[in-house]
């Protein structure tokens, strides 16, 4: 089973009120068709795999704010050792959910190793709560426990997609920065 | 060949002293994976109350952490050793020079002291230390000894002015 990502991605983006959403590769492209809202962060061409690092940093300084990362699979491929340090100081505050499309999409839809179970690997990387999420009913029922429960939470959710991907926005990352500070009340 | 520096005072710096200031300067968080030469100043902040103390697996996570800390209010100052400076390179490019993240970066110099020695360097990692900040824009300053303690508050002031990264190179670690 998997999981339409634009819908996944509208369910999301109905039940979200003021957590900051880290987004990288694909989903910098789709999450702004559901989703403007000052606490959007597009974390693409920032560090190859490193969103969840970041999207860590912002949970540890903003404690009483939410942070879900929404990275892909093969992103978190390139920095594994992002789970041991998530499992290690991770706040409750953190929800990283793993679109999981088994491919690097952005260059071509090249295969990733077919073995790997990233369920696996976050629990053994000491990650405390990490669950699987297989179809969007599912996901739609588990959501609210997910924005309100204590963490930090890894969620995979296999996705699809059968949608076009509209073309990278060109922006400031400097400019994407003083935006999320604007809106976190700190410029 | 890289010169060697003329110093007067005992090499190397006093990790508690070091500590001292860096705490002065308002860090709230150290992000650190220490080296052999650094591994004072880790216990010595470790220890020390008011700043909070994250150990990633690897420097480029490290960087990334450092700048989601930063964008969401805090004042990091990153630790590392010059072959993580190496490891780091696109995530320093993406989460500080790009983006205006005025990363604050101690970075150490391995290979260094063996080098000025006369000793055969263990691996080529330290005549590129200096070179690859310059060639990424990066100002930064020696610390060798408690003399050049200075540096760590204009390199600080350095990274607030520009909103870009800056960095403090230690040549010959911190004792206790």
């Amino acid at each position: 089973m998997s999981i339409e990502r634009l819908d996944l991605f509208h369910a999301l983006a109905a039940s979200r009120t003021e957590e900051i959403v880290v987004t990288t590769m694909t989903a910098t492209l789709q999450w702004p068709l559901v989703s403007s809202h000052p606490l959007d962060f597009d974390f693409l061409a920032f560090g190859m795999g490193h969103a969840a690092d970041f999207g860590l940093g912002l949970a540890l300084a903003r404690p009483e704010r939410k942070v879900i990362v929404l990275k892909g699979d093969g992103g978190l491929l390139m920095s594994l050792g992002s789970l041991v340090t998530m499992g290690r100081y991770g706040p409750p505050n953190l929800l990283v959910l793993l679109l999981e499309n088994r491919s690097y999409e952005m260059t071509g839809g090249q295969p990733l190793a077919p073995k790997v179970d990233f369920v696996t690997l976050a629990r053994g990387a000491g990650v405390d709560k990490v669950e699987r999420i297989d179809d969007l009913t599912a996901f739609e029922i588990e959501l609210p426990r997910l924005l309100t429960e204590p963490g930090p939470h890894f969620v995979v959710l296999p996705v699809t997609n059968s949608e076009p991907l509209p073309p990278v926005a060109h922006t400031d990352h400097a400019e994407r920065v003083a935006d999320l500070r604007r809106g976190l009340g700190l410029e | 060949m890289i010169p060697s520096v003329e110093r007067s005072a005992p090499a190397g710096v006093d990790a508690n002293r070091a500590a001292a200031t860096i705490l002065d300067l308002g860090f709230t968080d150290l992000v650190s994976i220490p080296d052999g030469e650094s591994r004072h100043l880790h216990q010595a902040l470790l220890d020390a109350p008011g700043i909070d103390v994250y150990q990633p697996t690897r420097e480029g996570e490290g960087i990334a952490l450092a700048a989601g800390l930063w964008v969401g209010g805090r004042k990091p100052i990153v630790v590392l050793q010059n072959t993580g400076l190496m490891e780091a390179g696109d995530a320093l490019r993406g989460c500080g020079i790009g983006p205006h993240i005025p990363l604050f970066l101690l970075i150490g110099w391995r290979g260094y002291p063996g080098a000025m020695d006369g000793r055969l360097p263990i691996d080529s990692a330290y005549p590129y230390t200096e070179p690859i900040l310059d060639a990424w824009g990066i100002p930064h300053r020696r610390l060798m000894t408690d003399d050049d303690l200075g540096v760590l508050d204009e390199i600080a002031a350095t990274a607030e002015e520009t909103s870009l990264p800056a960095a403090v190179v230690y040549g010959y670690g911190f004792r206790s």
